[in-house]
């Protein structure tokens, strides 16, 4: 039929071939500092509910592409596809409103503001007439919005300082979904982090996989954290993921193995001398 | 006051994981209260003013007179409201050391202005616009250029009094608008009437404490104070709140420096005193309870603080302490007032509040 001939010419021209629940997809990101090349050539893409886990050594622009992903800076080329569509996020504002957020390792939690004011920071309620905040009702939609992820913190007003790691993790999480965020970048949720708060935070991430909503890429350095919790796995050497796999058909082995290799390899092209020193970026 | 616990009561209020067991009878009852209070950021600070003001009462027979609360003003009304400006400016985790020198140039530009023949409302409005255009560069090169604001700030200080000396050519001014013979509405209200740098410092603090605390400009000011990449990672525009603070700093150091030319009736080019201004005004906000090191801070605190040193400088005077030991005495009493209220924020801290 001449109307299936004309999509089928026309899809790949202007966007890669559908894929069934595809909500991110990105092609070809290249970021550089200057001389030194954080991403390469990154290709990557995450399915609607998928956890996929991001793992690579520092330095292999794990950070870099995060960043790039949610906002706060722009890549030197290639493009990003949010659920089909080009995407071109102009700063962490226009990301976050088109639902693509980031807890980031610092967390981005003011210490000194309560519970609830972190987790409406930058969505603050406001009495229309006044502009001021509406304290009560942001009380009353933080304490519905933990419950909801099943996060227990008995008192919002209290400083976040005064919070576990765990506590604060999750609840820099919540404010993400609270935002209406259905893409969320985690960065090293788990590190430095006693087994019971990771425990906290695997079963937040347990549920929000289990609800299906929520895509999610973690970024990660520990693969056994990663093999646990995650969907999909994807190893990012030297600026390019290098390695992608289904969870259930890979193993700590493999990884560990593939990073070995690489530090072999760098060693070998540098002769017999000291061990070689990473050929990337070692910046954030 | 009334802002302060418009905002700390539904807080302690809603706090039931905090809230101490229960205790039966009178002294459970002041116990609570006791502890309630101290829950206030500006507890200690309250606690410490008013052992002062009893101390000056008790030992001056003339310190508990309307025409001593009269006398005390001048020494309190102008730092109230220097230090709520620069509450704003500690809160983001910089200083502003020009407020001084801001203060000391702004009513030779108003007297410049209404001497060209210029109305006085329109002078002082151009004078203010000036003083947030100070604001405005010292922000920029903090906020924008990335210099540490107690350079740019001192760099301003010396450029605004060395400006503040060329255009008086040293030479003191008699104010517009004022006489002693009669004083107008103008002065009446912008400094002339007896109460009126009260009202406008009241005015201010409430104000600018409802803008901290209620508003998104006041949970923004913490935020980039106590976690400046996470707020900027939030989406906060770090680099214009950290430029409205110095503006609002700056704009109230104008209006200060008109108010007291206003009172005095004379604009005095004096640099020394001016240093002295921007000093008792950071005073004010540190003890206050304004963090030097930013992310915390109170407004109303900066106003108990300001009474606090006025109540010193003045009761010392009541005393009649040697005007060569005042100073002495002043510096002591500061030093003696802190660790005082470092003991009692310890005591607060245990009473939960952070």
């Amino acid at each position: 039929m001449p109307d299936e001939a004309t999509t089928a010419q026309k899809a790949p021209a202007t966007e890669p071939a559908p894929t069934t629940g595809e909500v991110l997809r990105v092609e070809h990101i290249a970021k550089s500092y200057g001389p030194i090349t954080a991403l390469r050539d990154v290709n990557l893409h995450l399915g609607k509910g998928e956890v996929l886990g991001l793992v690579g050594d520092n330095g292999s622009g794990k950070s870099t592409l995060m960043k790039t992903i949610c906002g706060f800076q722009k890549s030197d080329t290639g493009r990003m596809f949010l659920r089909g569509e080009p995407y071109e996020p102009r700063s962490v504002d226009h990301a976050r409103s088109l639902g693509v957020d980031a807890v980031y390792q610092d967390l981005a939690l003011v210490d000194e503001l309560s519970v609830y004011q972190n987790l409406f920071l930058r969505r603050e309620h406001l009495f229309p007439a006044l502009q001021l905040v509406h304290n009560r009702r942001m009380r009353r939609e933080a304490r519905a919005a933990l419950d909801q992820i099943g996060i227990n913190i008995p008192d919002l007003n209290a400083p976040v300082a005064r919070l576990s790691g765990g506590q604060r993790q999750a609840i820099a999480v919540a404010r993400a979904i609270h935002q209406q965020a259905d893409i969320i970048l985690l960065d090293e949720p788990l590190a430095a982090m006693g087994a019971k708060e990771g425990a906290l935070i695997l079963d937040l991430i347990q549920r929000l996989k289990d609800e299906g909503n929520v895509s999610l890429i973690i970024v990660a350095h520990n693969y056994v954290q990663v093999l646990q919790i995650c969907d999909r796995v994807n190893l990012l050497q030297n600026g390019a993921i290098s390695f992608d796999k289904p969870t259930a058909e890979t193993s700590l082995e493999e990884l560990n193995e593939i990073v070995v290799e690489e530090y072999r390899r760098a060693r070998a092209a540098l002769g017999n001398g000291a061990p070689a020193a990473p050929q990337t970026a070692t910046r954030r | 006051m009334a802002t302060a616990a418009e905002r700390t009561v539904p807080a302690g209020a809603e706090g039931p994981g905090q809230r101490p067991p229960a205790l039966g009878g009178a002294a459970g009852l002041a116990g609570r209260v006791l502890r309630g209070f101290l829950t206030l950021r500006e507890g200690s600070v309250i606690v410490v003013t008013a052992i002062t003001i009893i101390y000056f009462i008790a030992t001056t027979s003339n310190f508990a007179t309307a025409d001593n609360f009269k006398n005390l003003l001048p020494y309190f009304a102008p730092f109230a409201i220097l230090g709520a400006g620069e509450v704003f400016v500690m809160i983001n985790g910089e200083i502003d050391l020009s407020i001084g020198a801001v203060y000391l140039l702004s009513p030779f530009i108003f007297e410049k202005l209404a001497g060209a023949g210029l109305p006085l409302v329109p002078a002082l409005v151009i004078t203010l616009v000036v003083c947030m255009l100070i604001g405005t560069i010292n922000g920029f090169f903090v906020a924008v250029v990335g210099i540490a604001s107690f350079v740019v700030t001192l760099g301003m200080l010396f450029a605004l009094e060395g400006t503040t000396l060329v255009i008086s050519h040293a030479a003191p001014a008699a104010m517009p608008g004022t006489s002693t013979l009669s004083i107008g509405t103008f002065a009446q209200v912008f400094g002339g009437g007896t109460y009126s740098e009260l009202i406008w410092a009241l005015a201010i603090v409430a104000l600018l404490q409802v803008i901290l605390t209620f508003t998104r400009w006041g949970i923004y000011t913490v935020s980039v104070g106590g976690n400046r990449l996470g707020a900027a990672e939030a989406g906060i525009n770090v680099h214009w709140n950290l430029m409205r603070n110095f503006i609002l700093c700056a704009t109230l150091a104008g209006l200060v420096g008109i108010l007291e030319a206003v009172r005095t009736t004379t604009a005095t080019p004096d640099p020394s005193g001016a240093n002295e201004v921007l000093f008792e005004g950071i005073s004010a906000a540190v003890i206050g309870g304004t963090l030097l090191a930013g992310g915390s801070g109170t407004v109303v605190g900066a106003l108990i603080g300001a009474l606090f040193l006025g109540v010193l400088n003045d009761g010392l005077i009541i005393k009649g302490v040697n005007a060569d030991y005042l100073f002495l005495y002043v510096g002591i009493a500061i030093l003696i007032a802190m660790t005082l209220n470092t003991f009692v924020q310890r005591v607060r801290k245990g009473a939960g509040r952070a």
